[in-house]
């Protein structure tokens, strides 16, 4: 059975097979393909990471590059997170479109000061006359223990800073147009990327495009509730919809591909015929996305409403390394599946 | 300490005299105003006593060379030749601000003219330093400046960058001013006994010390350290021992702190840098009481000029926060939109436990 991703606006042609003669790649080669197109549109865009030039190329997205472009152009760096990005954002001014990566986004926490106290407000704070086109790319792991410090997303810090966009792409086809589309933007961007999701295929053309930030998409159509989800959450939520129709329960699941801007109309169009609103979030619970996207929809259709909003996400502990524990931080199908049916019940 | 003039032509010392007065005279003007009237309502640093480095720096830098300040920054905004008029009106909180009234004086810039500040220690520098190596990415001539206090190498954020400029011999000069005190507090009292130089160095990073009062010298060391790094040969470090009049930040006399004694204060205003260098150039009858008198009226009437104005004219107004935070899109028109496309994705893969790191 195949899911089809539909993008908000349908076309208007006739829709591809779902076997689709398109090709299929991976999540990490549609980032690699989007850097590689980027740096051929424009030679301006550069890359920061750690080990980025070495053939494992953070796990697959930047391997080749250095062959194709040089060591100019893709920067193996200092173990200093915060250097790297404030580096990334002085060279912006000078025209440069660096993308920066994280092998783990624990690691950029040591540039927070850079990413709060500078590249956030550089716009706001030069009178809108000065940008920093910067790119920051994040990888969030998941499994093989990875632990308290290797498996933190923190999108919704991120989100709460005015002047920065920040997605959260859960596919290959998503993965490269929101990476095209925040290279070429004025807006400095953090892409937060599911280590989980690196090896999961596509459709994605071989052409460059690009996704605007705010827009979210429909992975199912369903009347009995909407389920908000994003990162890797989708895959799952994909899933617990799958079963849930087989049991009759017809589920709208949103993958809102960006959190900040998040696309509240889609969200809202969509709670006023399912009259119920879940969030999946791959974040703690408390004071996270989920609460933010539930309060806002509340404010707007609590007319709508015809029972208490849902929070799926993670529970408010640090991330344990045990296999056996992880299992049940992370939740399950079966779970979340029984969560929602008790709900709806 | 006198300033050697040797180098110094007649007509240079004379800018750098003029330059000095204009600083001393901005600040002046701005701390008799700033109380009781309270119309310019924010953090203000005065580098009241410190302008012989900014004044050398103005004689150096070049129209394309970037130049990024601490806090305390009126005298690298003086340095870069950005319009004082546009830093008078920021410091009220004006439209005409050089940052349109939202970012006052300690976090103040001028995009056009290429000089950024910022408030958090060692910030600035770190930007500073990606922009050399944007420079050199893009083999541009221009270089970098960077302006802050002694405090500031006590972030680890600085070594960080000082590292990367090392590494990649980036074209930055390195502007210390060590004028002791971060705020009330003593440098000796923070940091090991260890010379700031051989910190510096250690780095494999050109680093020289200077008598910051002493804007002759001030000037000849700026000046071989632009042509360093203009050369590519890598960034330098240039540490000028210098003092602070008044208070770390507002016109007040903060002396009620003690932390530093009256003698230590009246050696530094008898080293004051405008003083050293009149009577050096009185000496070698290139001023005299009337051009001095006359370059002081001149910057007086310059100041006052722009403080008439700044009070005059209109407060900003709000359009959209969105708008004053977000810069409009911009998309590359060779990248089509996702419309163009029908992707199609298969829900049913398992987002994998990966065996792998």
């Amino acid at each position: 059975m195949r899911n089809k991703l539909m993008p908000s606006s349908p076309p208007t042609n006739s829709p591809m097979s779902p076997s689709g003669d398109s090709r299929q790649i991976t999540y990490a080669e549609a980032i690699n393909e989007a850097t590689r197109q980027a740096m051929a549109l424009d030679p301006q865009v550069v890359v920061m990471g750690q080990l980025a030039d070495t053939p494992a190329g953070i796990f697959g997205t930047t391997t080749g590059l250095a062959e194709k472009f040089g060591r100019q152009r893709v920067m193996d760096f200092q173990v200093a997170e915060h250097a790297m990005t404030m580096a990334a954002m002085g060279a912006s001014l000078t025209g440069i479109r660096p993308v920066v990566v994280h092998q783990r986004l624990d690691f950029m926490i040591y540039s927070l000061d850079a990413i709060v106290n500078w590249l956030s407000l550089w716009y706001f704070k030069s009178d809108q006359k000065s940008c920093m086109p910067v790119t920051i790319r994040a990888v969030v792991g998941k499994g093989w223990g990875q632990g308290p410090q290797h498996a933190k997303s923190l999108h919704a810090w991120f989100s709460h800073l005015p002047g920065l966009r920040v997605a959260v792409p859960a596919t290959a086809f998503d993965a490269k147009g929101l990476l095209l589309e925040s290279i070429f933007s004025q807006i400095p961007t953090i892409l937060i990327e599911g280590r989980s999701l690196f090896s999961m295929k596509d459709t994605v053309p071989e052409k460059p495009y690009r996704i605007s930030f705010g827009k979210g998409a429909f992975r199912s159509r369903g009347k009995d509730c909407t389920l908000v989800c994003l990162g890797m959450m989708v895959p799952l939520a994909c899933r617990v919809a799958e079963t849930l129709s087989q049991q009759g329960v017809s589920v709208e699941v949103i993958d809102l591909r960006t959190i900040s801007p998040w696309d509240e109309e889609m969200v809202s169009d969509s709670v006023r015929h399912t009259g119920r609103l879940a969030v999946m979030d791959p974040g703690w619970q408390s004071f996270g996305c989920s609460a933010e996207i539930i309060s806002r929809i509340s404010e707007r259709n609590h007319r709508d409403l015809r029972s208490a909003p849902l929070r799926l996400a993670f529970p408010d502990s640090h991330v344990p390394m045990s296999q056996a524990l992880e299992d049940c931080f992370y939740p399950s199908e079966e779970k979340i599946v029984r969560h929602i049916k008790d709900w709806l019940a | 300490m006198k300033p050697n003039l040797e180098k110094l032509g007649r007509k240079q010392a004379v800018r750098l005299l003029e330059q000095m007065i204009r600083l001393r005279t901005l600040e002046e003007t701005l701390m008799r105003e700033y109380h009781p009237a309270n119309e310019m309502r924010c953090p203000v640093h005065f580098c009241l006593g410190q302008e012989a480095v900014p004044a050398a720096l103005s004689l150096v830098v070049q129209e394309g060379d970037f130049v990024f300040s601490h806090h305390r920054s009126h005298g690298y905004f003086f340095a870069k030749g950005a319009p004082l008029g546009s830093l008078v009106a920021e410091l009220y909180g004006k439209k005409d601000g050089s940052s349109g009234g939202r970012a006052g004086s300690q976090d103040i810039s001028h995009s056009e003219k290429r000089f950024f500040s910022g408030a958090i220690l060692a910030g600035a520098t770190s930007i500073g330093i990606g922009t050399a190596l944007g420079m050199r990415l893009q083999k541009k001539p221009d270089i970098v400046f960077c302006g802050f206090g002694e405090a500031c190498t006590e972030e680890g954020a600085f070594w960080e960058g000082l590292n990367l400029a090392a590494s990649k011999k980036l074209p930055v000069v390195f502007l210390c001013e060590n004028n002791r005190y971060s705020t009330f507090s003593d440098w000796h009292a923070r940091n090991a006994d260890v010379p700031l130089l051989d910190k510096i160095r250690s780095f494999g990073v050109e680093a020289t010390q200077e008598f910051g009062n002493d804007a002759a010298m001030a000037l000849a060391g700026i000046q071989a350290g632009a042509r360093r790094a203009r050369a590519g040969r890598g960034p330098v470090f240039l540490e000028f021992l210098t003092y602070r009049w008044c208070a770390h930040v507002g016109p007040e006399d903060d002396s009620a702190n003690r932390y530093r004694g009256k003698q230590e204060m009246a050696f530094w205003k008898k080293n004051c840098p405008i003083q050293l260098l009149r009577e050096a150039m009185e000496k070698r009858g290139w001023t005299d009481a009337r051009l001095f008198r006359a370059l002081e009226q001149k910057a007086e009437s310059e100041m006052a000029g722009y403080l008439r104005l700044a009070q005059k004219a209109p407060f900003p107004r709000v359009t959209s926060w969105r708008e004053m935070n977000e810069s409009p899109e911009k998309v590359h028109p060779e990248i089509p939109d996702e419309k163009k496309f029908r992707p199609d994705f298969d829900a049913k893969q398992a987002d994998a436990f990966l065996t792998s790191y």
